[in-house]
């Protein structure tokens, strides 16, 4: 299976109002996808839709082999899904709220108990498996939570907000999760809010707001929409430097702010070297050379800002 | 029809969980069963003058005093067991079906490959079956209990009739599989278990009617009347049923439950 999930123009509508439209998009399988997009924005309709749970009102899609609309139920058995509340039985144990999902994801006793013990142990709530989960922190919840999704050991994996509300201990734990699930080959759909969270563990990401405004690795993003650069520091006032570095064939635009020159041209890794020579040549002090670094959340905040 | 046992087996160890609530509802019918056959026992050692008054049944009317005194108060007793499958299934269906909607568990639920008619069925079935189980274990005993401590033979035969039995059998099973339906039908509105429990509270009043037209000698619940009950009650119960079920779908409970 190249593509793990695979959708073309899903849309999907709530009494006339679109809260999905025209989603395409392929994710590569055993990715880390990251789905972004401001509250509101329709990504849990989106995860709703693939998990199928809810139906496209246009559209169609492929999830883990299946497509959506045919045999949903077959679909259901070979994707996991962490909704954006934990949704635990309070009552329960953490043992048995995991056996009675288990057993709805066909599981047979056997396995499913072998299965509940592996998850319980993998997410260090072994020691707490007997006690019921209204006495567990927020962390502890979601990673039963997570360890529910994962029971049935599906390809795909859907995370709504993994590491929301969680402190920083938790959400680390469950990023490094995250990160031993791709290595596993698992497929994974990551909506967040943290973009920090986002750059260090997809693969790809998708910014969406409705709509897919942006799709590509982060770095792709960032040089899609602030270009390559790099920023020089000098000793002294920058701006006597710019017509220099401007008369070089390669650059695309310079500007100064102080001691900082910032350069962008295309290939700053081959042509760095030229803008040093150049700025030497012309007795700049320089003190250090960097790769000019937008952040996810500058990438974020321009393609939301701008369809707000 | 596997995953609806799970949900089933799943309810009723949250149930167990829930001493009040076993309480409030599993332990009702007997403690009430109890209070019924002493009262009944009771009324049947009193000595001395018995005040009279009030329209009698047709029935009564040939009986003694003392016949009459138990024969009204094991009538009003039996009643119960016609009202207590109607309210036990609908506390313990609000907290299954609204008090998982609260808690929001019923998403993960959905995502898993069940399907709704099995969950929903689930549900249902845990519900009605400690219900209609304990409520029936009860009424045997208070018909022992009625059997063994009446005055008379008339006595008897005017508290436990094949009308009465019938009801029991067939009409309260059909109404509390309607009191079910209706908590369903209520859940994708309302947010607390009491709210559902109250609204499906209107399905006592026929029964409390009944009661009523019976002592009042207005109704006699025959074995007629209790099978023409059980066939509208059938009619009433397929289309909650049928209601119910529209409203139990994943895309219903996930758009438009608020």
């Amino acid at each position: 299976m190249a593509h793990a999930i695979e959708t073309h123009g899903l849309t999907r509508k709530f009494d006339g109002r679109v809260a999905v439209d025209g989603l395409s998009l392929t994710i590569e399988a055993g990715t880390v996808f990251g789905f972004l997009g401001p509250n509101g924005a329709g990504k849990t309709t989106t995860v709703r839709m693939l998990a199928a749970l809810i139906a496209p009102t246009d559209g169609d899609a492929v999830v883990a082999g299946h497509a959506l609309g045919v045999d949903d139920t077959a679909l259901r058995r070979s994707v996991g899904i962490l909704t954006e509340q934990p949704g635990l039985y309070d009552r329960l144990s953490a043992r048995q709220n995991l056996r009675y999902f288990a057993r709805l994801y066909d599981l047979e006793p056997a396995r499913a108990d072998a299965q509940v013990e592996r998850y319980l142990h993998l997410l260090e709530l072994w020691d707490r498996r007997d006690e019921p989960v209204g006495t567990f922190s927020k962390g502890m919840r979601q990673k039963l939570a997570i360890a529910r999704a994962l029971l049935h050991e599906p390809t795909v994996v859907f995370l709504d907000e993994p590491t929301a509300a969680l402190d920083p201990e938790a959400a680390r734990t469950v990023r490094e999760f995250v990160k031993g699930l791709k290595a596993e080959g698992r497929t994974i759909f990551l909506t967040t809010h943290n973009l920090p969270e986002a750059d260090e563990l997809c693969d790809s990401i998708g910014i969406f707001q409705r709509r897919l405004l942006r799709m590509g690795s982060p770095r792709e993003l960032r040089a899609g929409l602030f270009g390559a650069g790099t920023i020089v520091r000098v000793v002294g006032d920058a701006a006597r430097y710019v017509a220099v570095v401007r008369s070089l064939p390669f650059v695309r635009e310079a500007h100064a702010e102080g001691e900082t020159l910032t350069v962008q041209l295309d290939d700053p890794d081959s042509r760095n070297p030229d803008i040093v020579d150049a700025l030497r040549a012309a007795g700049a002090p320089i003190r250090y050379v960097e790769r000019l670094q937008h952040s996810l959340e500058d990438v974020y905040l321009r393609l939301v800002g701008g369809h707000a | 029809m596997k995953k609806a046992l799970i949900v089933l087996e799943k309810e009723w160890l949250e149930l167990r969980l829930q001493r009040g609530l076993l309480l409030a509802t599993l332990f009702l019918p007997p403690v009430m069963t109890v209070f019924a056959v002493v009262g009944f026992f009771a009324v049947g050692k009193l000595s001395g003058p018995i005040p009279q008054g009030g329209p009698l049944p047709p029935e009564f009317v040939s009986l003694a005093p003392l016949e009459v005194a138990q024969a009204i108060v094991g009538r009003q007793f039996s009643i119960l067991f016609l009202l207590l499958p109607i309210f036990i299934p609908s506390v313990l269906a609000s907290y299954a079906i609204v008090g998982e909607k609260r808690e929001r568990t019923l998403e993960p639920v959905l995502a898993t490959p069940i399907r709704t008619w099995e969950l929903l069925l689930g549900k249902i079935l845990a519900a009605l079956i400690p219900a209609l189980a304990i409520t029936i274990a009860s009424a045997t005993v208070f018909v022992v209990g009625i059997l063994a401590f009446a005055v008379t033979d008339r006595v008897r035969e005017v508290i436990v009739t094949p009308g009465w039995i019938l009801a029991v059998l067939v009409d309260t099973p059909l109404l509390a599989l309607i009191g079910v339906a209706l908590i369903v039908v209520l859940s994708s509105r309302v947010n607390d278990p009491r709210t559902a429990q109250q609204f499906s509270a209107v399905l006592v009043v026929p029964v409390i009617a009944l009661l009523f037209g019976q002592l009042a000698g207005v109704i006699v619940l025959g074995p007629g009347l209790a099978l023409g009950i059980g066939v509208v009650l059938a009619i009433v119960a397929a289309g909650a049923v049928w209601a119910a079920t529209r409203l139990f779908q994943r895309e219903v409970i996930l758009t438009r439950w608020r």
